[in-house]
């Protein structure tokens, strides 16, 4: 895998051998339950409760209101149906967005089915929710908005510290779902009054399997995974503790590294577009210029949308591992993304998106090979139209 | 507006490409537009209590055929949109149209029936752009046709036909396949230039600009359309599978094609 060029790093993040490293005691050379009373407990008691410093530092949270789950859907499923199931279905009124993840969308649906109502807000062009949209479905028995602090698809960053004051000027709690941006935003769940937050490890460069849910000071949530009340009685279940150590050792160095990782992305994802605008004269790009995540690019290709798994494909034989959509959408990929149509995209071209997310490892020389191969990749599809109009 | 140091969020996340707020800044005096790489100050979280720019004034909710994505190349300002009815049905457009009242002369073609919209040719081609196939692909090789040489033909194949043998100028050819694309034009040129004949050709997709429709136009529907230079000035009708809102106006391609 040496010579593929990485750029799929919203789907997943390559583990960072100094997580690795941090990790590795608990891999084979130590083990404990953290329930248990004993040595091999107390140690790995210990080791989870430092991971939750850890990433509770990460956040501004305190570490009590941490809580450890087996991924960031499981946390999103936690916050929601937390959230949902301690009102009568009735008397619970939910509001989310219509891009948001499978996680929350799914979940949203569920709960629909069950008698929640929920409400989906619009997003514009640039793939963006429009706070006023917030205020004018907010109702008495709005419990709790979920909007995502960045989406997965194209990368757009949303307001949520305005959406939470508004959520909460009406009475509701907010949660975000931050997978893809803990490991690029500085996210300060006190600067922005957030009330709940999902992340994932895996992807900030830290273990697969592994999620945590802030959970402000305060809030009772109603747990759905019963057992042993491990995680304050939310998330019965023996600690995954080597994941853990992982992602408080991620989280870690995130905080000292995010700024000058997200800078250098930032000049990588401009060097692409300047060197697309001049070599693929129909290239786009989907969302908004400057808020969307450092590394995060979602290209279209003017006239040639129809093409977009071909395009992958020449990708993947070219030494290039980038997406479609989303990762979690890849094995539908006969469907349009919901996400670009919900920016107003028509069906065609919803489906002929080509994601490419760089990442703490990306280098220079990578952006430069990429930036060879893509013109080449584009000028041996078979567009749609044999005319395509630049403008607009 | 000029915004200083002291302005900007202090978070130095790095979002907008500099290391810090202290780097931003100092390029800020000479570059004030690098104010909207500032993604905390965007997103409402900054430390400033402006209003964020979410919180200005709202711009149009996203139709199905508005595409707000930034074409790299194009600075041109965003184009007038392609007029259309006031108060027209989206969800039917050609079947909500017809058949409801009088009908303007200019939406009717020269048999009396109604259209949607006029297809125009692109501005700075010959003619109206076709795609199409001779009867026999490999004419395409046999004849060794290249682009730029002009073609003779009859669009023999669609519905009723069309009569009147085509000239047209090959902007594209496929030999594997067949598929040419050539514009249109009149006959002075083939009696100029010379010229090749395909004998029966079968005509695929027509590409071209609607400057201007009776409902608005989506992609996936059939719509009745008036070619601009059509000889007969008869309606044609197909199915729109591409569009592109540019300066000249809505660019689309169309296949499925029926005379009548």
């Amino acid at each position: 895998m040496g010579d593929i060029v990485y750029f799929d790093n919203a789907a997943t993040s390559p583990l960072d051998l100094r997580v690795a490293e941090a990790m590795r005691p608990w891999i084979g050379e130590t083990f404990g339950n953290p329930s248990s009373l004993h040595g091999f407990g107390r140690r790995a008691r210990q080791a989870v409760d430092r991971a939750r410093e850890q990433l509770a530092a990460l956040l501004n949270a305190h570490p009590g209101e941490i809580v450890f789950t087996g991924s960031g859907t499981e946390a999103d499923n936690l916050a929601l149906i937390g959230v949902a199931t301690a009102y009568d279905p009735g008397d619970c009124h939910i509001v989310t967005s219509s891009i948001e993840h499978p996680a929350v969308l799914e979940t949203c649906r569920y709960l629909g089915r069950r008698g929640v109502e929920v409400s989906y807000l619009p997003v514009d062009g640039d793939g963006i929710v429009d706070p006023a949209s917030l205020e004018s479905v907010l109702r008495p028995t709005t419990r709790l908005v979920s909007v995502m602090a960045a989406n997965n698809v194209v990368g757009t960053i949303q307001p949520i510290a305005e959406l939470a004051r508004i959520a909460h000027e009406h009475g509701a709690l907010f949660h975000t779902d931050a997978v893809q941006a803990v490991s690029k935003l500085p996210l300060d769940v006190r600067a922005q009054e957030l009330d709940l937050l999902s992340l994932s490890a895996h992807k900030l460069n830290g273990p697969q399997g592994v999620g945590a849910l802030f959970v402000r000071d305060g809030i009772e949530l109603e747990a759905y995974v019963h057992g042993g009340g491990q995680e304050r009685g939310l998330r019965s279940g023996t600690e995954n503790v080597a994941g853990l150590v992982g992602l408080g050792r991620a989280a870690e160095i995130l905080a000292v590294e995010m700024s000058e990782d997200a800078a250098r992305l930032v000049s990588f994802s401009d060097r692409i577009i300047e060197t697309l605008a001049e070599k693929i004269p129909n290239a786009y790009l989907i969302g908004h210029r400057y808020r969307r995540l450092p590394g995060h690019l979602c290209l279209g290709f003017r006239g040639q949308e129809n093409e977009g798994i071909t395009l992958l494909l020449e990708l993947n034989e070219a030494g290039i591992a980038a997406s479609s959509g989303s990762a979690c959408s890849a094995q539908h990929v006969a469907e349009s993304s919901y996400v670009l149509t919900a920016m107003g995209f028509d069906p065609i071209r919803a489906r002929g998106s080509l994601r490419v997310t760089l990442g703490r490892f990306t280098s220079e020389a990578e952006v430069e090979r990429f930036l060879e191969i893509l013109p080449q990749a584009v000028a041996s599809l078979r567009p749609i139209t044999s005319h395509v109009l630049l403008s607009a | 507006m000029t915004v200083t140091l002291s302005d900007l969020p202090g978070l130095n996340c790095g979002l907008c490409g500099f290391r810090g707020c202290d780097a931003m800044a100092e390029r800020l005096a000479e570059d004030p537009e690098l104010v909207k790489r500032c993604v905390p100050l965007a997103s409402g979280y900054g430390k400033v209590g402006k209003r964020p720019e979410s919180a200005a004034p709202k711009r149009p909710q996203a139709a199905s055929t508005q595409f707000a994505s930034t074409q790299f190349a194009s600075t041109r300002a965003a184009p007038a949109p392609v007029a259309s009815c006031a108060g027209c049905a989206v969800a039917e457009p050609s079947a909500v149209q017809l058949n409801s009242g009088p009908v303007e002369k200019k939406w009717l073609d020269s048999l009396g029936r109604e259209f949607d919209f006029v297809l125009e040719c692109f501005p700075e081609e010959p003619g109206p752009r076709e795609i199409i196939i001779p009867h026999n692909p490999l004419l395409t090789r046999e004849m060794e046709i290249e682009v730029g040489e002009t073609l003779i033909g009859r669009p023999l194949g669609m519905s009723c036909g069309c009569p009147i043998t085509h000239c047209g100028i090959v902007q594209q050819v496929d030999r594997r396949t067949g598929v040419m694309v050539w514009c249109v034009t009149g006959p002075l040129r083939p009696r100029q230039e010379g010229f090749k004949d395909l004998g029966y050709y079968i005509a695929e997709g027509y590409e071209g600009l609607i400057k201007e429709s009776r409902c608005e136009v989506q992609i996936g529907r059939r719509y009745f359309f008036q070619p601009r230079m059509c000889m007969l000035q008869w309606r044609h009708s197909g199915l729109v599978n591409y569009i592109n809102r540019t300066d000249d106006g809505l660019q689309i391609r169309i296949e499925g094609l029926w005379i009548g």
